[in-house]
Formats: structure tokens, C-alpha cells, sequence
């Protein structure tokens, strides 16, 4: 879950029309109008992305008078289908994805089961990608993938181009080329298996 | 028993809150003493930083080391990207990392009469944080105004690896030779493990939110810095590396500066200094029975430091961070990730927060990295209600204060932790230079466990670590 106590208010005088905040915006919320940015103040998630990168500190983050609580709930999807769709990506549904919000893959995997199709849909519907904006956007396409989504990055944006390699696909002569330099490759594979599948400890934490 | 070592003044920074709210440094209350790290391990090496000399051995040390570097490749017409990161700029100061920058562009122009050389400072999860530096530094002016702060979420650009695409930043690599210019301080251990410590920016402070999150997600807690050299082997990297410069770096300062057109040969010698000195601190931090442990320093909370090891490291200091055999360290975004909806790890044999840090208090820290994992864990004492109220601002720490507490000043949230743990060692992490700031029960017990530390970690433990990762030298 993630709280909501922050949107972004942009500075006419000091913007600039470059566009960068557009193209940072993990749930497209901010975009150009008359070559001004515009934020939709109740898609913001408060992220702060775009106040950090504006070059031209056109945008600063205020208190919201009245926060924001998202989150997707869990209990209104068959928590087999949950299950399934984490075990699929590789996820225990109650490991964390998103450190800054502690959102759990569950919530995430509940959010896609519930139609979400993009990082951007999971992102406003669930907060994950809005804390540090850098950490969770694998676990997100992950799980998109398990449910045999392909998503395309937004157009002209920066917010993500791609998946990447887990550990489960390196190639074995990688792994043999590296065996002596520290690389503890199917050590790893253990311990990631035996995490998504151990048994869950099944309480809600609302 | 020594006075205390002053740590540097607060810092203004949109990260921290306003220096003149930092009023009482623990360091400066009844009771506090330092040690110098000789004192607990003296064959800890002779250091250039910090001395009398000042920078200007920063100066000399870097247009020594450069003498054995090739830059024939340079040519007077092509761009030179010097890669910088934002550790080094918390590292002694801050002067020595921005002093040796000054020094490689410096002589990459003298050598080459190449002029177009910039300066691309990668950041962690605060964005801005390399832009303070370059002015604080005035490295836009050294560089002509080609000095830039660049994020993970700037524009990326693809890179063909062994491993499939992964992804750099793209003002990262837009000149004809890149220069990596970094330091060897040990940092986050409890993540790379001392495996491929130099290679790790090329995967970090260079790269994008998709491969750092490749790093903390889908690789393994021990195989996740192969995303680093991954990026730094592809063709497309080797067509540009010129040459790394390092600060080299043991817990009491700066060793000196190493030069390599090989950075894997540089490598080496940084894995085996590191495992050898930082090791030696670490297995020493990890003998402490209990403690309160104060953070007083201008960065995010894991990274305060104290004898050149950070905070999130003694937080796992109870395993050995060292020992690739141990799957997992105390505390790492893997080990945070592995808590189930209780509170208890997912596995039993994951293992437990540090449990010798009967309380934290949090005098000054900066925000910028998620932090919550800590004052859930680990009883936390915040001195001010600004340090609170900044931290409720922070999107990657909404709930840092859910768990933990306000004292109005310094010497009531000492007073509170003494009373309610029973213990009177304190360890602060305020990056004291050269030594470290305790209490005086606990220089006594350090002064006394060291020898047996260094004895155990020269003669058992630095073998394995070593043989652990192929260093032979
Ligand atoms: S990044 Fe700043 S200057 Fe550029 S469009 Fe957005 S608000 Fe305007
Ligand atoms: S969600 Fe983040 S990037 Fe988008 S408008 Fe709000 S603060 Fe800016």
C-alpha cells in the first residue's frame, strides 16, 4: 500500500515545454499542454520524479491536503489465480517487490488479475515504481509476463524499454566461465526457488 | 582515554534538513572518546588522506599513478566522458574524490590535447545529489560547464551483453572514450560481496532503473554483480573503456590512487585490500555483544559510517558478509523482500537483524533510500520533529516514523536509549576521520578483541575469502 501525501504543482514561468517530465512519469500524469507541463492531480502518485529531473527546477512537490491510500485489494481476487501467477513469475506472493511501499507481489499479481496491463496501470493502481522509481520495474514486467502480457513501453518515454535476464535463464557457459570469480549462480537459484515456494504465512496486514 | 574525533559539519542539502537544526553532535557528549584504527589494527596501511598535505597528495598520487596508463587511443579531436559516482563525495569530505577528478582531466589534456572532456556523475536514489556536489566542488567550472549530474531514469540506451540486452544511461557513453573514475571504499558489502567491487557502477551509478533493478531482483543475492561486468565485457563498453582511476581506500583513509587500462587487474588488488582491512573491521563490529548505535552524518541512513563500514553493514555484521558460503547477509532489499505477512522471514534459515543493536539514534541522516526495513527491525530514537516531518516527505520512506520515535535534542535521546537498553556501549557512524567515536566501554572492548580478530581474519578467514573469489595475486 502506498499513501499519497505529496503532488507535483509546476511553475509556469519556469517551464520550459522540454518534455522530460513527461517522459520520467512512472504513471503518465503529468504531460504537455501548450507546450506547458500539466499535472492530473489525482493520477499524481507523488513520486517526485519529475521534480527531480526538471533541468529547469520548474516543479515542486506540496503537501496534499488530503493523502491518497492506494492499493489493490488482494481479497477480491481467487487467491489460487494469485498464487499461480507468482509461483509462474518465479515470486512467493508475499515477497515484498517494492521496498519503499512494501507492496507484496500478491497485490501486484491481484492488480493484473483485475486487467491491469502496463507497469504504468500496476504502478497507479498499487504505488510500486512511485518510491525510489528505479527498483521494481523488473518484478513488474515479471509478473506480466507470467500472465503472457507484452506490454510497450510508453512512446517517446524513458519510463522503461525492456525486461531483462533473470537468474533461471544465464547460460550455462556463462556460468561455467565465471564458476571461480564469485559468481554463485545456481547457489542463488536454490535460494530464490526455495522463496517462492515456501508456504505462505497467510495473515492479511491491514 | 583520546577525545573525540569532531565528524564534519551537517550539510545543506535538499536531502537533509537545514544544517543549523543540527545543533548537539553525539560525538560531543560526556562520556564519548576515539579510538585511532591503528590502535586496533596497526598494520592497517600508512595513509595519504588524511595528512598535512592535504589534497595536494591527492594531486600527486593521481599524476603518479597516471604515469603507467596508456592514452595513446585519445586523440585531440575525440570526447572523453569521465565517469564519476556519488559515494566518493561522501568519502573523507569529499575533496579527495573531487581533487582526483580534477587531476585525470587535467592530465588526459596535458597528454593528449584532447579538450572535450566532461565530467557524467552517476547518483544513487537521489537524483540531484551529484548536481550539489559539482557545485559544492566547483567541478562546473573545472569543466567548463560539461560537469552533469545524470539519473537512472534519464535516457537510456541498449547494450548487447552475454546475458542479453541490458541498459546504460545514455549521456553515460556519449563521448568517444570513457574513463571510470571511482573509489574502493567498501560500501555495500552485505549486496556485491566484495565480488567485482570495481566493476559494480557499470551496473549502478551508470546504469538504468532496468538493469539496477536486474541487479536487486532477478539475479541472486550472489550472482547479482555479474550484471555489472556483464555491461562492462559487452563490445559496446570495451569499444570505449580508456582506463579506471581509483581512490584506494582502507578504513582509516586514503591509501593512495591506482591507475589501470585493465580494470580487472585493478580489481584484484582492490578485492584483496578490501577483504583484508574492511574485513578486519567488519569481523571486529560483528564481536560487539550490544550497543546503541548513533547516526550523525550527512547521508542516507545505511550509509552513515563508522571505521569506513555503514551502517546496513552492521545491521548484518551478526554473519559473516564476507563468506559466500552464507547465502544471505542480515540485511539486504533480498533478505527485506523474504519477510512474510507476519513479520518472519519466509524461510527459518534466513537470517535475523543484528541483534547486538539494542537501539538506534537517529541525530542526523539524510533521506533518499528506503529505510523503513530499519526502524521496524531496529528500535529507533529520531532527534527533531524536522528530521520527522522530512522524512514523511520522502515517497521511499512513508513509513520510516510509523516506527519509530521524536526526542526533542540529543542528550535526551541518549539519556532514553542508555535507560531503557542497560548498555553503555555506543558505536557512532559520523564518518570520524582516521579513527572512530565510542564510548568508552566499548573502546576498552574493541581495544581488547582486535588482536584475536586480526589474527583469525590473516590466517582463516581471508584465505577462504580470496580463494571464495578466484584473487590470487
Ligand atoms: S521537465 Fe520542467 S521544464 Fe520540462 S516540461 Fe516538465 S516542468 Fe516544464
Ligand atoms: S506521479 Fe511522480 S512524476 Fe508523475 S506527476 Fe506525480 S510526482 Fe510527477
Amino acid at each position: 500500500m502506498k499513501i499519497v501525501n505529496l503532488l507535483a504543482v509546476v511553475d509556469n514561468e519556469k517551464c520550459r515545454g522540454c518534455r522530460t517530465c513527461e517522459r520520467v512519469c512512472p504513471v503518465l500524469a503529468i504531460k504537455m499542454e501548450n507546450r506547458k507541463a500539466v499535472v492530473d492531480n489525482e493520477r499524481c502518485r507523488g513520486c517526485a520524479n519529475c521534480e527531480q529531473r526538471c533541468p529547469y527546477y520548474a516543479i515542486t512537490m506540496v503537501k496534499r491536503e488530503q493523502p491518497i491510500a492506494v492499493k489493490v485489494d488482494v481479497t477480491a481476487v481467487d487467491y489460487a489465480l494469485i498464487e499461480d501467477l507468482c509461483r509462474k513469475a518465479k515470486f512467493n506472493p508475499e515477497q515484498i517487490i517494492c521496498y519503499c511501499t512494501a507492496t507484496r507481489a500478491e497485490e501486484v499479481a491481484a492488480a493484473i488479475l483485475q486487467g491491469a496491463k502496463s507497469p504504468e496501470e500496476i504502478s497507479f493502481l498499487t504505488g510500486v515504481r512511485t518510491g525510489c522509481k528505479v527498483e521494481c520495474i523488473q518484478p513488474v514486467l515479471r509478473l506480466l509476463e507470467a500472465a503472457d502480457i507484452k506490454p510497450e513501453p510508453p512512446k517517446g518515454g524513458w519510463q522503461w524499454y525492456g525486461r531483462t535476464v533473470t537468474v533461471w535463464e544465464i547460460p550455462e557457459e556463462v556460468k561455467r566461465k565465471y564458476a571461480s570469480r564469485g559468481f554463485y549462480f545456481d547457489e542463488d537459484i536454490k535460494i530464490l526457488d526455495r522463496v517462492a515456494n515456501a508456504p505462505l504465512q497467510g495473515r492479511s496486514d491491514s | 582515554m583520546r577525545p573525540p574525533i569532531m565528524p564534519i559539519p551537517p550539510r545543506p542539502s535538499q536531502y537533509g534538513i537545514d544544517p543549523s537544526l543540527v545543533k548537539t553532535r553525539v560525538a560531543e557528549l560526556p562520556g564519548m572518546t576515539s579510538i585511532g584504527l591503528k590502535e586496533l589494527f596497526p598494520d592497517l596501511p600508512d595513509v595519504i588522506y588524511p595528512s598535512a598535505e592535504g589534497v595536494a597528495a591527492i594531486r600527486k598520487a593521481t599524476e603518479e599513478s597516471l604515469k603507467n596508463v596508456d592514452m595513446s587511443k585519445i586523440k585531440p579531436e575525440h570526447s572523453v566522458n569521465i565517469l564519476a559516482a556519488h559515494h566518493g563525495f561522501t568519502l573523507l569530505g569529499g575533496e579527495p574524490y573531487a581533487e582526483m577528478l580534477k587531476t585525470i582531466k587535467d592530465v588526459i589534456e596535458a597528454r593528449t590535447g584532447c579538450k572535450n572532456i566532461r565530467l557524467r556523475a552517476g547518483v544513487g536514489l537521489r537524483f540531484r545529489e551529484t548536481e550539489e556536489y559539482i557545485k559544492r566542488y566547483g567541478l562546473d567550472e573545472y569543466f567548463n560547464g560539461k560537469a552533469i549530474g545524470v539519473a537512472p531514469v534519464d535516457e537510456g540506451i541498449a547494450i548487447e551483453t552475454e546475458v542479453g540486452t541490458l541498459y546504460g544511461i545514455k549521456k553515460i557513453y556519449d563521448a568517444d572514450w570513457i574513463v571510470h573514475a571511482h573509489n574502493s571504499d567498501v560500501r555495500e558489502v552485505h549486496f556485491h560481496r566484495q565480488v567485482d567491487r570495481a566493476v559494480k557502477p557499470f551496473g549502478m551509478a551508470y546504469a538504468r532503473i532496468e538493469t539496477r533493478s536486474t541487479y536487486h531482483q532477478n539475479l541472486g543475492p550472489r550472482a547479482a554483480n555479474f550484471t555489472a561486468r556483464a555491461i562492462f565485457d559487452s563490445p559496446f563498453v570495451q569499444s570505449k573503456f580508456a582506463f579506471a582511476s581509483f581512490l584506494t581506500v582502507a578504513p582509516n583513509g586514503i591509501i593512495n590512487v591506482d591507475s589501470d587500462n585493465d580494470l580487472y587487474a585493478l580489481n584484484d588488488r582492490v578485492t584483496q585490500s578490501g577483504c583484508k582491512y574492511y574485513g578486519k573491521m567488519m569481523t571486529l563490529f560483528g564481536e560487539i555483544d550490544e550497543c546503541i548505535a548513533a547516526l550523525d552524518f550527512p547521508c542516507p541512513v545505511v550509509y552513515v559510517f563508522s571505521a569506513g563500514v555503514i551502517y546496513a553493514n552492521f545491521a548484518g555484521a551478526n554473519t559473516d558478509l564476507y563468506d559466500l558460503d552464507i547465502a544471505l547477509p542480515a540485511y539486504t532489499w533480498y533478505t527485506e523482500a523474504f519477510y512474510g505477512k507476519r513479520g518472519k522471514p519466509l524461510l527459518d534459515d534466513i537470517p535475523r537483524v543484528n541483534k547486538a543493536i539494542k537501539m538506534c539514534v537517529h541525530n542526523y541522516a539524510w533521506t533518499g533510500y528506503p529505510s523503513a526495513f530499519f526502524s521496524e527491525h531496529i528500535p529507533t530514537i529520531v532527534v527533531g520533529q524536522e528530521q520527522a516531518d522530512l522524512f514523511n516527505r520522502d515517497p521511499q520512506n512513508l513509513t520510516y516514523m510509523k516506527h519509530a520515535m521524536v526526542a526533542e535534542d540529543t542528550k535526551a535521546a541518549m539519556e532514553f536509549a542508555y535507560k531503557v537498553t542497560g548498555t553503555k556501549k555506543v558505536l557512532i557512524f559520523d564518518g570520524a576521520m582516521g579513527g572512530i567515536n565510542v564510548s568508552e566501554p566499548l573502546a576498552e572492548f574493541l581495544l581488547k578483541k582486535a588482536p584475536e580478530v586480526s589474527k583469525r581474519v590473516d590466517e582463516e578467514l581471508l584465505p577462504k575469502w580470496l580463494r571464495q573469489r578466484g584473487v590470487i595475486l
